[in-house]
């Protein structure tokens, strides 16, 4: 499992850019963006999965022609074949289509991993603002509870809680949406508390912008590049979790297929169908080293100071 | 300095309780009943017999009263009698210790001793392919899902070539002091619990390398006539290890958090694995005494890694 | 890995040779003395009190150091003299027992009625066990537990030879013999455990040394060493009095899961062990291994909760058996276990002595016929496929335990196949705790549900089926007769089998009552009893499990060379 805070702290060393977020800074980090062809390649595999996993439906109507949760006894262990398109992957224990549940379960893995990340940025980056932008009594409340916080053995805390509660999808997507911000905030404060300072956050004071106005419309701007690189790691990093707590039988439950729980399902009868187990092995690895890939493109990107190649 | 560690120590106090807290919360709102569970199936068992047994573990009492009594006793570090083992909670999780701390500290030389060089390896041939792989690598350790990982490792080394154990800290038969053999069983744990750390050792040090050598004083030095390798080694490989030696309580606390799923994978008897069964039984006492103990480790190798940033960066004044 | 229960704990009790020892050696085998015996397990053992023991592991362990008086025959059950042998009175309230002559603790000690009578005290003195209630009838048992009498005056161990004693009871209970006798009632050493039993020290047994370190053993082997969450290791008994044991060493080792288990099999890290259906191709596949299948005593069932009125369908018997009709549990038995099950249609599985022998309703794959008989019930098919009536589809909810494959393949296979009948099944799936929870409280948000059930030697099925079992949230009563389903004639047959005339025989006929009745109504869909399937190295010899034992003649076991 990749760590929440290590990943955070190999970002972390970028420094803001010393001017306003402007067309400019997007435009420039776009150029290099597009002649960095390993990110390219990154995000054009990410998009497919993606939009292959979004058109489960169709993909399972009128190309495999075998529902999600339909099942076949006699068919169950098939090699991956062409003669069955439904079994192009082969079948699982019960004769289920595993290229039909690949696609199912990308969806849910997906879900869950931008959906847990959305919290887990909306909290990060509101309060980093706040304490950022307000410091004293606020700032030292969340830095507080942040220094508590990173002293529970969060992955220990995690597993606990869902072997004692069992969480439904939904649940789950909370508690590890509400379980990862600390690392978001302290980058979010650190990154407004040398901003607040600037020519033109001092300039909007002067003009009498409320609080809100200027960390919303001024700094949030100029931290968002950055946000977009957590939002990567953290994703993928989601996705990671998910499954090693699916492997030990407590994330995404079936019949709901995620690759997590396909993954462990098939670990036990790897030695019926080894197939079984490398399909949702490569997929999970294959959307986080994309996500890790995007994130690390965005990050020479933006800053090409620590650009190795250039 | 002293009275900075103090400080520190007694700072670690209302994050325990805090800890300890939420550790009771969870355990008790969580739905199920550990007495209910341990006695599933037993038809043979009277409704009397499952209430003394109740009363025996003081789950009879309110939850106010339960709190009360569970915080003082925590306080001495007490958690109570295992429901399941029937011994000392806080015993029983220590026993697990010494395992955890082996895997944890194997796991943490090896991301030293590997990620290190690769990174300053890469920073060194900055753009050379080799730089290209150590950075791909840096990105793939980290995707790589750690268990699956290893699931991987012991059908490839246990099961196909049958050259490593996969379960366990000694072969039956073998004597509690035989190193060998206990080194066998440690190399895959502690490998696959060192990957992500090993990619992300790579990583920083590649980075750290490369700003190092941009600055001036190596410029000055080379300017100086000092042969660049010289340069390289005294200056900034030092710098650069700065941070990796600040990282290292971070790192220990979460290779010890995090070395839960690995310890799964391979019956490692550590104290992740030993709570986590505990917690799918709802053995109360000793989820909280590991969970406190996981909590106390954390603050404490914090602890030794601001200390070491005292010692190794004398830039930073300790106030 | 949700355990079946704790019933199934007197079944692994060790005994002397029968006439089948040793049938698996050719006769000009000899056998050698040496080896080690390792076993897999998933999880550790908690303690090798077997005063304290609840879990499986434990009980495996300790029934190695603490042998029972009496061993149950593998194959039938019947119950056959090991440390003792016992006459019972006419009016079947006394039990005489004599412990066997060259019966010696591991230390030279001989084993006496003093023993048991320790072996009782520490149950009534522990907190933390929970065995009291097998010994509730014996007389002056009440008095000692509530610290008025200093002994239990039904226990009477002969003056003139110690190794004789008798216990009487209040009332005839059938039941009594395995419970109050087996192996939570073995003797224990008095010169070890007689210090917990004085008076004025509750609860020491509690926190005996002992209880993890055993010093002496009155079975094949004595314990040498934990290795805490990775082995146990026990040596060879010189002192057992059916003779030393060929093997060496016994060593108990953790495995991860069953995967692991069946790959340590192959590769020789473990010599004994059960696996999975799955693996048993594989296994069977490797010269080195051999694999013994023998009917298991439990089963797994799908429960249907009959006073729901969430679901007031599963009140109908005409439901209930069509849903029985409408499950093809030979295809669930062939694709979830690889045939290595039988389907079952009543309680006692058919291994048991107590179970029907013909006459029932084997309710045979007819989807045909489970259609006839919802319409029957009232409900007609609507344009959406699912039978209806007065405007509610015919509709619940199955809830297994998340992390047991086989019940949530059951489940899943369930979901679909009654979908084909017209029912709707809401799957779901719950931490076993929780499910756990809800089924002994009573909650009424249960509908159907998927659990399973491990028997034991003893067939008596009171605690899951009496009226007196129907959990009652109201007045916060728990019980195991989660489905609430009763009747007056079947509680008659219950009490007539545990406290009527309790020859064989007898019993037999009053549990045939008892499984008609619950044939006719299905308050569950029975499911199916799996095999056990356990895999040995080739060259071991004398091993001959069954059902009812694996280990009976342990003893005898040893490696050709």
């Amino acid at each position: 499992m990749a760590t929440t805070t290590a990943d955070i702290a190999a970002v972390s060393p970028v420094a803001v850019p010393a001017r306003r977020a402007s067309a400019g800074l997007w435009s420039d980090a776009w150029y290099r963006l597009r002649r960095d062809k390993l990110t390219m390649a990154s995000i054009v595999v990410l998009v497919i999965l993606i939009v292959l996993s979004a058109a489960a439906p169709l993909f399972e109507e009128h190309v495999f022609k075998f529902k999600f949760a339909q099942q076949d006894l006699l068919g169950a262990y098939a090699k991956p074949q062409l003669e069955k398109p439904q079994y192009l992957l082969g079948s699982d224990e019960l004769g289920r289509s595993q290229v039909v549940r690949l696609l199912y379960g990308g969806q849910v893995s997906l879900f869950v991993g931008f959906f847990a990340a959305a919290i887990q940025l909306t909290i990060g980056v509101s309060l980093g603002l706040i304490a950022g932008y307000k410091r004293g009594f606020i700032d030292d409340a969340i830095t507080f509870f942040i220094t508590v916080l990173n002293s529970i053995p969060t992955l220990f805390l995690l597993l606990i809680i869902t072997a004692l509660f069992s969480p439904s999808a939904l649940t789950l997507i909370v508690i590890l949406g509400l379980l990862g911000w600390a690392g978001i905030t302290l980058f979010v404060r650190g990154q407004t508390f040398s901003l607040r300072e600037r020519e033109f956050v001092t300039a909007a004071r002067t003009v009498g912008a409320s609080g809100f106005r200027i960390m919303t419309k001024h700094i949030l701007p100029n931290v968002l590049p950055f946000i977009f690189i957590l939002a990567a790691i953290d994703i993928g990093t989601i996705i990671l979790i998910e499954s090693a707590l699916s492997y030990l039988g407590l994330g995404i439950l079936p019949p709901t297929p995620s690759w997590g729980n396909m993954l462990s399902n098939a670990a036990s009868y790897f030695n019926l169908a080894w197939w079984l187990v490398v399909s949702p092995g490569v997929m999970i690895f294959l959307t986080v080293l994309c996500l890790y890939l995007i994130g690390d493109g965005l990050r020479d990107a933006l800053d090409p100071r620590l650009r190795g190649a250039s | 300095m002293r009275t900075y560690v103090i400080r520190r120590l007694l700072y670690a106090i209302p994050t325990l309780v805090a800890i300890a807290t939420i550790t009771f919360l969870i355990t008790r709102l969580a739905p199920g009943d550990p007495i209910r569970l341990f006695t599933f199936g037993a038809t043979d068992l009277t409704r009397e017999d499952i209430e003394a047994l109740r009363a025996a573990h003081g789950l009879d009492k309110s939850l106010p009263e339960q709190f009360a009594l569970y915080i003082v006793n925590a306080a001495q570090l007490k958690f109570g009698n295992s429901i399941l083992y029937h011994k000392d909670a806080m015993s029983l999780v220590l026993e697990r210790l010494p395992n955890t701390i082996t895997l944890a500290v194997s796991a943490l030389v090896l991301q030293l001793i590997i990620g290190v060089p690769l990174g300053v390896i890469a920073a060194v041939n900055r753009g050379k392919w080799i730089d290209n792989a150590v950075r791909f690598f840096g990105v793939v350790g980290h995707a790589v899902p750690a268990f699956w990982f290893g699931l991987m490792l012991i059908i490839i080394f246990s099961v196909t070539l049958r050259w490593l154990p996969s379960q366990g800290v000694l072969t039956v038969g073998k004597d509690v002091w035989d190193i060998g053999d206990r080194l066998k069983h440690l190399i895959m744990p502690a490998f696959v619990l060192a990957l992500a750390g090993i990619a992300n050792y790579s990583r920083y040090l590649r980075t750290e390398t490369l700003d190092v050598i941009r600055q001036d004083y190596i410029r000055t030095a080379e300017a100086k006539g000092l042969g660049s390798k010289t340069v390289f080694m005294v200056h900034a490989l030092r710098n650069a290890l700065i941070p990796v030696v600040t990282a290292l309580g971070g790192v220990l606390a979460f290779l010890i958090s995090g070395a839960l799923v690995i310890e799964q994978v391979f019956t490692w008897p550590g104290v992740g694995q030993f709570t986590y069964a505990a917690a799918r039984q709802k053995d109360y006492p000793v989820i909280t005494a590991g969970v406190m103990l996981g909590g106390m480790l954390l603050v404490l190798s914090y602890l030794i890694r601001d200390i070491a940033y005292a010692v190794v960066d004398p830039r930073i004044k300790v106030k | 890995m949700a355990l079946l229960g704790t019933l199934s704990l007197v079944a692994t009790a060790c005994g002397p040779t029968g006439p089948s020892g040793g049938s698996t050696a050719a006769p000009e085998e000899k056998p050698v003395a040496g080896g080690r015996l390792i076993e897999g397990s998933f999880s550790d053992i908690k303690t090798m009190n077997p005063m304290l023991v609840a879990d499986v592991p434990s009980s495996t362990v300790t029934g190695k150091i603490y042998d029972t008086l009496f061993y149950a025959d593998p194959k039938n059950g019947e119950l056959k003299p090991n440390l003792g042998k016992w006459t019972i009175s006419s009016d079947s309230l006394t039990y005489n027992w004599e412990i066997d002559p060259k019966a010696n603790w591991s230390d030279g000690k001989p084993v006496t009625g003093e023993d048991y009578l320790t072996a009782l005290k520490l149950v009534a003195m522990s907190k933390l066990t929970v065995r009291k209630s097998n010994f509730q009838d014996i007389e002056g048992w009440k008095d000692f537990v509530d610290g008025k009498a200093t002994t239990i005056s039904g226990v009477k161990v002969d003056s003139a030879d110690p190794k004789k004693f008798s216990v009487k009871f209040a009332k005839v209970f059938c039941p009594a013999l395995v419970n109050a006798f087996g192996s939570s009632a073995g003797p224990m050493p008095t010169h070890i455990f007689g210090k917990y039993t004085a008076a004025g020290q509750a609860d020491a047994i509690d926190k005996a040394p002992e209880n993890t370190a055993p010093t002496v053993s009155s079975g094949p082997y004595v314990f040498k060493e934990w290795r805490k969450g990775d082995q146990v290791i026990l040596t060879k008994n010189q002192n057992y009095f059916k003779g030393a044991p060929l093997i060496d060493e016994y060593v108990f080792k953790i495995v991860a899961d069953a995967t692991v288990l069946a790959a340590q099999l192959k590769t020789g890290e473990l010599n004994y062990g059960t696996v999975e259906p799955k693996d048993l191709a594989d296994m069977e596949a490797q010269q080195n291994l051999k694999v013994f299948k023998y009917q298991a005593l439990s089963y797994t069932y799908i429960g249907w909760n009959v006073k729901s009125t969430t679901a007031p369908a599963l009140q109908d018997k005409r439901v209930r058996q069509a849903l029985a009709f409408g499950l093809d549990m030979d295809a669930v038995v062939k694709s979830i276990l690889f045939g290595q099950g039988t389907k079952m249609v009543a309680h006692h599985p058919p291994a048991s002595w107590a179970a029907p022998g013909a006459g029932l309703n084997q309710y045979p794959y007819d989807k045909a016929k489970a259609e006839d008989l919802i319409k029957q019930a009232g409900f007609t098919k609507g344009a959406d496929g699912v039978y209806a009536k007065d405007g509610k589809p015919l509709e619940f909810s199955i809830v297994a335990n998340s992390g047991n494959k086989t019940r949530e393949t059951l489940l899943q296979v369930a979901t679909e196949q009654y979908k084909a009948i017209g029912v709707k099944v809401n799957p779901k799936l719950e931490a076993f705790e929780t499910m756990v929870d809800k089924l002994t409280t009573g909650n009424q948000e249960i509908q159907g549900w998927i659990i399973g059930w491990s028997l034991g030697l003893e067939p008596d099925p009171y605690g899951i089926w009496h009226s007196s079992q129907i959990p009652d949230p109201a007045a916060k009563k728990t019980g195991f007769n989660f489905g609430a389903f009763t009747n007056p004639e079947f509680d008659k047959a219950i009490e007539a089998g545990r406290s009527g005339n309790c020859s064989q025989a007898e019993r037999k006929k009053n549990y045939e009552t008892f499984n008609k009745i619950l044939n006719d109504e299905q308050p569950y869909n029975f499911g199916f009893s799996p095999n056990t399937l356990l895999v040995v190295p080739q060259n071991l010899r004398a091993i001959d499990p069954g059902t009812f034992s694996a280990t009976w003649n342990l003893e005898k076991w040893w490696f050709k060379q």
